[in-house]
């Protein structure tokens, strides 16, 4: 499992600050959530994941103005702890079916139709390679191919034959799901 | 030309700019890629539409909130926040609504409260977060000479006692009671309660529904009060207002998850004293601490703010409710926690339970 991206737990660096902290959180809290909402389909888990990230990130840059690199894995790690959550979530189906004990109930706001289909995605995407679901939920919220370039460490060239090959391997495992 | 790599017609559905003019060119006499171009083209807009996240609202504030209660615990911060879909929320380990932290809270908010309306002629639009201490409590029952934890017990409909600088008396409009129904609280209160659509996970169907009468009490201040209110008379009301508490799921031990109260704004009148006069008279008690003083003087016109009392170790935050301000209040070990706002109508409202903030707010929103 890479473990790159995550926390380091423990104190925060000397020049972590709440304020400095801040600004960063604020300008990026929106594409961090995003990115997490495009992995997990849910609002409630999507916050989160950005809460949790925004934690991690605090622990490693403490003043992120300082660490060039802070934007770019801020989404990364949104993308990589989103899709540890659907995988947890895949491992947790695998007991439940064992020990027949019953999902919980949806809110009212989501009908069965929906909560299926954000399903499928989630089991979809927690099946791909972890690098192709990352460049997907990136590019596919508001990053540029450079903007994953940077944040992958790979080559601009390279961004886009991780994205043809993650939507191909996307689309394929949905229409192996509706065939089920 | 070779035919264009897949890379490149995957560019060219969203940076066509990025893509070489040659490869275009060819594109446009290549029906081979042509036809690769649709495909990439259609997967990319599968994706697109499956993984990319609507562009909805976010409340970075209070986000931010909830982050920064959680970096500035330590020990909070390993503690991660997914939630597992089947698992027992967090808030209701082993929690109940009367920890010590909530008693003292409610106990601070009528001491500080009583400081506010005897200190001014008052009708409060706002609320403040006003930081108390135990000590400031027991300061204040040395000054009215009234013990809040006995007030805290339940007020007879009417009675009278002794003050430090007066006389006390109140009477109510009724007996608090517990009603069965909604309709029946706000025929009694005529007051409008607009129950949740939707509940946070853990929490139950409504357990209990009760009123409260208006009260309405009146201080006589002593011929030797002091310059400008001797022998002047307080009128104080309050209320009335409905609680209803909401019980845990099924099979949860019994227990008040969630509270949401509403009430007719306190109001403070007087045919002799003025505001000032009155604020002078308390801010000169001998005895008064002088953080309280200072928060009192803090508050600007007294007369408009509503004191929200904040224990020490519990976070306050201020935020918007239905277009108002209102104080988020957040238990240190973030077990539980309140909002309380004014709305523009009069009339008070308060949202507390053993929930995260985030959860009470997205409450507090729908019914404020």
């Amino acid at each position: 499992m890479d473990t790159s991206f995550m926390p380091r737990l423990g104190s925060p660096p000397p020049q972590a600050s709440l304020p400095a902290f801040e600004q960063f959180f604020r300008e990026q809290y929106p594409a961090v959530v995003r990115i997490a909402f495009g992995v997990v389909q849910d609002t409630q888990t999507a916050q989160d994941v950005a809460q949790d990230v925004f934690i991690s990130a605090f622990q490693r840059f403490g003043d992120p103005e300082e660490a060039d690199h802070a934007r770019a894995w801020v989404r990364v790690a949104a993308a990589h702890t989103a899709l540890n959550t659907i995988r947890g979530e895949r491992r947790r189906r695998r007991r439940q079916e064992l020990s027949a004990v019953d999902v919980p109930p949806v809110g009212p706001e989501e009908t069965v139709l929906d909560r299926e289909s954000r399903a499928e995605v989630r089991r979809a995407l927690s099946r791909l390679p972890r690098r192709a679901a990352t460049a997907l939920v990136l590019r596919h919220n508001g990053l540029s191919y450079a903007e994953v370039a940077e944040a992958m460490n790979v080559k601009v060239g390279h961004v886009g034959t991780m994205l043809r090959r993650a939507e191909k391997a996307l689309r394929k495992e949905l229409q192996n799901a509706s065939r089920l | 030309m070779p035919h264009v790599s897949s890379p490149a017609l995957r560019r060219l559905v969203d940076e066509p700019m990025a893509v070489p003019d040659r490869a275009r060119r060819h594109l446009a006499g290549c029906d081979r890629c042509q036809a690769a171009r649709s495909e990439i083209a259609e997967n990319a807009a599968t994706a697109a539409r499956l993984v990319g996240a609507p562009g909805q609202a976010r409340d970075v504030d209070l986000e931010w909130i909830l982050l920064a209660g959680r970096l500035r615990q330590p020990n909070a911060v390993r503690r991660p926040v997914i939630r597992s879909p089947w698992r027992m929320p967090r808030r209701l380990v082993n929690a109940s609504l009367s920890t010590p932290a909530a008693v003292g809270a409610a106990v601070v908010a009528v001491g500080v409260g009583a400081a506010a309306a005897l200190t001014s002629v008052y009708a409060p639009t706002r609320v403040v977060p006003v930081h108390v201490s135990p000590n400031d409590v027991q300061a204040i029952e040395n000054l009215t000479g009234l013990n809040v934890s006995q007030l805290l017990g339940g007020l007879t409909p009417s009675g009278s006692r002794k003050l430090a600088f007066g006389d006390l008396s109140w009477t109510s409009s009724g007996q608090a009671q517990r009603v069965n129904s909604i309709a029946r609280a706000s025929a009694l209160t005529h007051l409008a309660y607009s129950a949740p659509a939707s509940l946070p996970a853990g929490v139950g169907s409504p357990s209990s529904i009760a009123v409260q009468p208006k009260v309405t009490a009146t201080v006589t201040f002593s011929r030797n009060a002091g310059p400008g209110i001797a022998g002047s008379t307080l009128e104080i009301t309050g209320g009335p207002a409905i609680v209803v508490q909401y019980g845990g799921r099924p099979g949860v031990a019994d227990l008040t998850t969630l509270a949401i109260a509403v009430m007719e704004r306190p109001t403070a009148s007087s045919a002799d004293a003025t505001a000032s006069q009155l604020e002078a008279f308390l801010l000169s008690r001998p005895g008064l601490p002088s953080g309280l003083a200072q928060e009192v003087r803090l508050l600007g016109n007294p007369g408009t703010a509503l004191p929200v009392p904040v224990p020490p170790g519990v976070s306050a935050r201020q935020l918007t409710i239905g277009g108002t301000s209102a104080v988020l209040l957040t238990e240190p070990a973030g077990v539980a926690s309140g909002v309380i706002w004014e709305s523009r109508d009069g009339v008070v409202h308060g949202v507390a339970g053993l929930l995260d903030p985030k959860d009470v707010v997205d409450v507090a929103r729908q019914v404020g």
